[in-house]
């Protein structure tokens, strides 16, 4: 029960609303990471949490569509097919991934790895073709990247199993050239091929040491971090 | 011609500026010290007031104006920052924030300190989960420099930032159904008025502003209004920050001084790079999706929000989707107004039913290139049953592209439907005659 194993995180949470009704997001999300989709038992343990009518949870669990009220795969792949990602090549890339999974939209792999989806845009529209994998970016996927990608997705499974479908601890992925799947470092200033450095840049200037407790190692305020 | 100072992506070349010390080192987190020490929020409303910052949400609502709605004397108010950023196109807040997450922590902070508010939220869609981790460890280094939380620097004045993240709906980047949402509902927006400002959250006085807006208001405090003013043009202040995307050669997001024309934003090297393989413009689409389309002939046009909307368009949240002469009109309406069909919430009968409509007879048409002879009125009949008639802005945005595809293609229109006439001929169907209204 959440409750049991999660009462501290639920109280943080509801403790930044006025209204308690407010945490029904936060609280949705952590019962789907834990129990790795919304069942209907999941959604009455959260409105019995919250004290809420059963019937708008339930609702609110149909209304948002990255609640997901069946099982799905270890990797929830949402691939954007947009405008303009459906100009630049986003239908390429799901035809390649039917192909190569074998399945449909919205079905899941036999094995049970991954399940697929068309999304609208992601915001993300200049690294077309896009997409997210348990909300994790994934830019710049050609259709050629593709085995290299879900051969990467594959050996990360229990990572993807520790880390839940909602993007708890979400990072953001390019596919490379080679087709290696590398952390787009966000230390470094955004690694992006459009804002253009005008003139030399300055040198860095030597940075004081972190305070132990200033919060620099990502991973551990990623763990602190409720959700 | 670059600029030579940017605002919102300020300190563009500055390494590491993700990092609280590193903000710091550029003046960062200088402006909020300042104001909460020593300035009233009166004097910060009045300078925001005076640089005549427009609001990037989509509208260009003066923001200042905006603050200056709020009832006097009614507590608690909040603060939303509206970071649902989904409407196609649009990716800027999405990177102020990878790039820069102290900026936008510190234009909240101020802007809540000027609206005397102790609770503000950042809304963010629910697939920005990355960048919500990224903004809430930002948000701890600010807390733990006494930035944030109770007795700020001494003051007593106490202020609490909470990221909140949607899950999945585009709609609720409308500011009432964004409420909504935060209050643990459906995302429907509610009639208005009472405007958010009177009657927001928890039906308490609100202020609900975009990232890109509020992340202008630091650089605004620091540098002054006439500095501000010295980026622009006399009506739309500042500078904006351009998604570009589409068939060009180097699409992103370009920080610009308001003013320039489209064709620069295009086909300067230092920004659009020009089209992909040289093909002809087409389709400019200059506001995300719910702006009418400009084509070629539009490309002269200057990038404000009176300029674009001389032009017949809109500005927007800045959006810029070019598309060349490989795609077809039709499809396009038809991608687009899918999206609008997904994202309708199902409140009101004109939109839920038009949306469905119109995609079923796009799909049938320009996906599957069957068409019925009188299929051009009958577009033209459902938009125009939605148009004036829906409860809110996603509805009434839909109509756009169907009404400028076929406005400003309707020959396209009308070959698939003579295609689709002519294999009817030819497999023994009566021939039916175009009809065009
Ligand atoms: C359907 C719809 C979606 C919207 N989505 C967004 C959005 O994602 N981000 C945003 O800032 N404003 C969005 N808006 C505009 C907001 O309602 C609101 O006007 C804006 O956040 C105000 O901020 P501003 O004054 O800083 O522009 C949307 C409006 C509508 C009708
Ligand atoms: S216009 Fe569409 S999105 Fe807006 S209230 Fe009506 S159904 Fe909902
Ligand atoms: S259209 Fe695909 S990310 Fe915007």
């Amino acid at each position: 029960m959440l409750l049991e194993t999660h009462r501290e995180a639920i109280e943080t949470i509801v403790g930044r609303y006025a209204s308690p009704r407010s945490a029904v997001l936060p609280l949705l999300y952590l019962a789907q990471d834990v129990y790795g989709h919304l069942s209907n038992a999941a959604i009455r343990e959260v409105a019995g949490i919250l004290a809420l009518p059963e019937t708008d949870v339930f609702e609110v669990v149909g209304f948002y569509t990255l609640f997901y009220s069946r099982p799905v795969g270890t990797w929830m792949l949402q691939v954007c097919d947009d405008v303009p990602c459906c100009y630049l090549g986003a239908e390429e890339l799901i035809t390649a991934l039917k192909d190569s999974l074998q399945i449909k939209e919205e079905q899941t792999s036999a094995d049970g790895m991954f399940t697929l989806q068309r999304v609208k845009c992601l915001a993300a529209c200049d690294r077309a073709p896009v997409l997210q994998a348990n909300l994790d970016y994934v830019y710049d996927v050609t259709p050629e990247k593709v085995e290299a990608l879900l051969k990467d997705l594959r050996s990360r499974a229990a990572d993807a199993r520790r880390r839940g479908v909602s993007g708890r601890f979400a990072e953001d992925f390019a596919v490379t050239e080679q087709g290696a799947v590398e952390l787009v470092a966000r230390d470094a200033p955004y690694q992006s091929r459009q804002f253009e450095v005008q003139g030399p840049p300055p040198p860095p200037e030597p940075i004081p040491p972190p305070e132990v407790e200033s919060g620099q190692d990502r991973a551990e305020t990623r763990r602190a971090s409720p959700l | 011609m670059g600029l030579s100072e940017y605002i919102i992506m300020r300190e563009l070349n500055f390494p590491e500026i993700n990092r609280f010390e590193r903000y710091c080192q550029v003046g960062g987190w200088e402006a909020y010290r300042t104001a909460v020490k020593e300035q009233t929020p009166a004097t910060i409303v009045q300078m925001v007031k005076e640089a005549g910052l427009r609001g990037r949400g989509g509208a260009g609502f003066p923001t200042g104006m905006k603050w200056g709605f709020l009832p006097k004397g009614v507590y608690p108010r909040y603060l939303l920052c509206n970071c649902d950023e989904s409407e196609p196109g649009t990716f800027n807040n999405h990177q102020i924030i990878d790039r820069n997450p102290h900026q936008l922590i510190e234009g909240v902070a101020l802007s809540a300190y000027a609206i005397e508010c102790n609770t503000a939220y950042i809304y963010m869609r629910g697939e920005f989960a990355a960048a919500a981790l990224t903004l809430e460890q930002a948000i701890d280094e600010a807390y733990r420099a006494g930035l944030l939380g109770k007795n700020i620097l001494g003051t007593g004045y106490d202020l609490d930032i909470y990221v909140h993240r949607g899950a999945g709906a585009y709609i609720c980047g409308e500011e009432t159904a964004l409420m909504e949402s935060l209050e643990g509902k459906i995302g429907q927006p509610r009639l208005k008025p009472p405007f958010p400002a009177v009657a927001g959250l928890y039906g308490k006085p609100t202020i609900i502003n975009n990232v890109e807006t509020l992340a202008n208001v630091p650089r605004i405090v620091e540098k002054g209004v006439a500095w501000y003013r010295s980026h622009g043009t006399e009506k739309s202040p500042g500078t904006k920050c351009f998604s570009l995307s589409g068939h060009v050669n180097r699409p992103g997001n370009y920080e610009l001084p308001f003013g320039l024309p489209l064709r620069e934003l295009i086909e300067s090297p230092e920004y659009g790079g020009g089209m992909k393989g040289g093909r002809p413009v087409k389709i400019i689409i200059p506001g995300g999706a719910s702006a009418p389309w400009l084509t070629a002939k539009h490309l002269d046009v200057p990038l404000d929000y009176e300029g674009v909307a001389a032009a017949g368009s809109m500005l927007g949240s800045g959006a810029v989707i070019v598309l060349n002469d490989t795609v077809k009109a039709p499809h396009v309406a038809y991608k687009m107004d899918e999206f609008f069909k997904h994202e309708s919430c199902g409140k009101c009968t004109p939109c839920r039913e038009g949306t469905h409509w119109l995609v079923k007879v796009l799909h049938r048409l320009a996906e599957e290139g069957h068409a019925e002879p009188d299929d051009i009125p009958t577009l033209h009949g459902i938009y125009r049953q939605m148009a004036g008639n829906c409860f809110c802005l996603l509805g009434e945005s839909a109509v756009m592209p169907i009404k400028s595809a076929l406005e400003l293609f309707p020959e396209e229109f009308e070959a698939i439907i003579k295609a689709s006439n002519e294999r009817h001929q030819r497999n023994g169907a009566h021939a039916i005659p175009l009809r065009v209204s």
